[in-house]
């Protein structure tokens, strides 16, 4: 039987990638951390937010995201968006995302043959 | 008194580069109020809420490292196997190379011969300590910077040349029986090399009354030791019963050596009363440094024995 442990970490190291995907892909609509944080956990992204919100800030300073601030609420709060740039990478990701599936599945297939 | 957010807020942007501070605290701020507002909303209590939320973003230094991109690690993977490599090999010759040149200074030029182990020994440790320091800082640093060293790549040729696993090399075979013959020359050599004394006459520096029993014992324990060794040589690899033949062999060796040094027999007792500094405490200092130092060297001999025929049996 293999331990939790062990278990827990390649869940952790399959999932780690794909919480930059969910979130180029989230924030074509624009977003504030904690709104994101809630959106991706409801499609089953459960991120921890002193994880996202520094990704948000590194993929801001790589230019995948734009952010503003937004003083129309209650409190000032930063949006983030995915920018032309980020929409350009996150073409890339999904396509790869894609290729991986379809190796997996054809090597599904080619096993049970 | 400040909040836990307020004070959280400082812990975390103390270490965040100055230009971002300001901007982040805002962010920041604005996001644990969010965080905050969602489990009042549910019912909880403000102050539970806040500490909850605070534990649940973690330790602020590793929050700020997060934001700053910066590692937690003194060394990471990218350096750790060539700062292990250069501070073993470092470490293997330097501290006793150091050692070794500070004994014999201050047995020749301080003419201080009883001192000279433990000056050697305490001069070798400081050593150790300054090069694991010094080599560690550096690599710290590098792995800040992350400065390319631009070292060649691994490639296949570098190898080791042995085929068949070898635990026992050549090397290290013909080194350690050339020592043992080494110390058997010096247990014979000092009998007839002998020390000068102040008033010109030369005598043996361990008793030759030993000369009945106890030196030649010795003597036959280093050189089956020596057919241990060439056992050894052939075996390619560390052994149970080996390691059994060595265990005797270490304690035929420093059994012998520390019960002569606790009853002060190793010494010459004419020497010990040529020297001022011997005859007053001295000669003690000297016995309780030489059984702790043949202690530690037999105790490591067969523990190093023990794992290698570990390593090997897997």
């Amino acid at each position: 039987m293999v331990s939790d442990e062990v278990l827990r970490t390649h869940l952790q190291e399959l999932r780690r990638g794909t919480v930059v995907v969910a979130s180029l892909v989230a924030l074509r609509r624009p977003d504030y951390g904690y709104a994101l944080l809630q959106r991706l956990a409801a499609h089953g992204f459960a991120v921890d937010a002193n994880t996202l919100y520094p990704l948000l800030r590194r993929l801001e300073e790589q230019g995948l995201l734009t952010s503003e601030w937004n003083t129309e609420e209650s409190r000032p709060r930063k949006f983030y968006r995915t920018s032309d740039d980020g929409e350009t990478v996150l073409g890339r990701l999904l396509d790869d995302l894609t290729a991986v599936r379809t190796s997996v599945t054809q090597l599904i297939e080619g096993v049970g043959r | 008194m400040s909040s836990l957010t307020d004070r959280y807020l400082a812990a975390t942007l103390r270490t965040v580069p100055a230009p971002r501070r300001a901007e982040l605290a805002e962010e920041l701020r604005a996001s644990i109020a969010d965080m905050i507002d969602d489990r009042t909303a549910g019912g909880q209590d403000h102050a539970a809420a806040e500490r909850e939320v605070l534990t649940e973003l973690g330790r602020p230094e590793q929050l700020a490292a997060r934001y700053s991109d910066r590692t937690l690690q003194l060394i990471g993977p990218r350096y750790y196997l060539l700062w292990w490599r250069l501070l073993r090999t470092l470490l293997t010759w330097i501290p006793a190379a150091v050692g070794v040149i500070t004994g014999l200074v201050t047995a020749t030029v301080g003419d201080e011969p009883g001192r000279a182990i433990g000056a050697a020994i305490s001069v070798a440790l400081q050593t150790a300590v300054q090069v694991a320091f010094w080599v560690t800082l550096s690599f710290a640093i590098l792995e800040r910077t992350r400065a390319p060293l631009g070292l060649p790549e691994w490639t296949v040729d570098q190898l080791p040349e042995e085929s068949r696993d070898r635990q026992i090399s050549q090397p290290d075979s013909v080194a350690s029986v050339v020592f043992l013959l080494g110390t058997v020359a010096v247990l014979v050599g000092q009998h007839f090399q002998r020390w000068a004394t102040d008033d010109g006459s030369r005598l043996p520096v361990l008793d030759p009354a030993l000369w009945s029993f106890w030196l030649p014992a010795l003597i036959v324990v280093l050189l089956a030791t020596v057919g241990l060794e060439v056992a050894k040589y052939r075996a390619g690899r560390w052994t149970w019963p080996l390691v059994a033949v060595n265990a005797l062999l270490n304690l035929a060796f420093a059994g012998p050596v520390v019960w002569l040094l606790l009853t002060d027999r190793l010494l010459n007792p004419e020497l010990i009363e040529r020297f001022t500094w011997l005859r007053d405490g001295g000669a003690d200092d000297v016995a309780r440094v030489a059984v702790v130092v043949t202690v530690v060297i037999a105790i490591w001999d067969v523990a190093d024995s023990m794992i290698k025929a570990r390593r090997a049996a897997r």
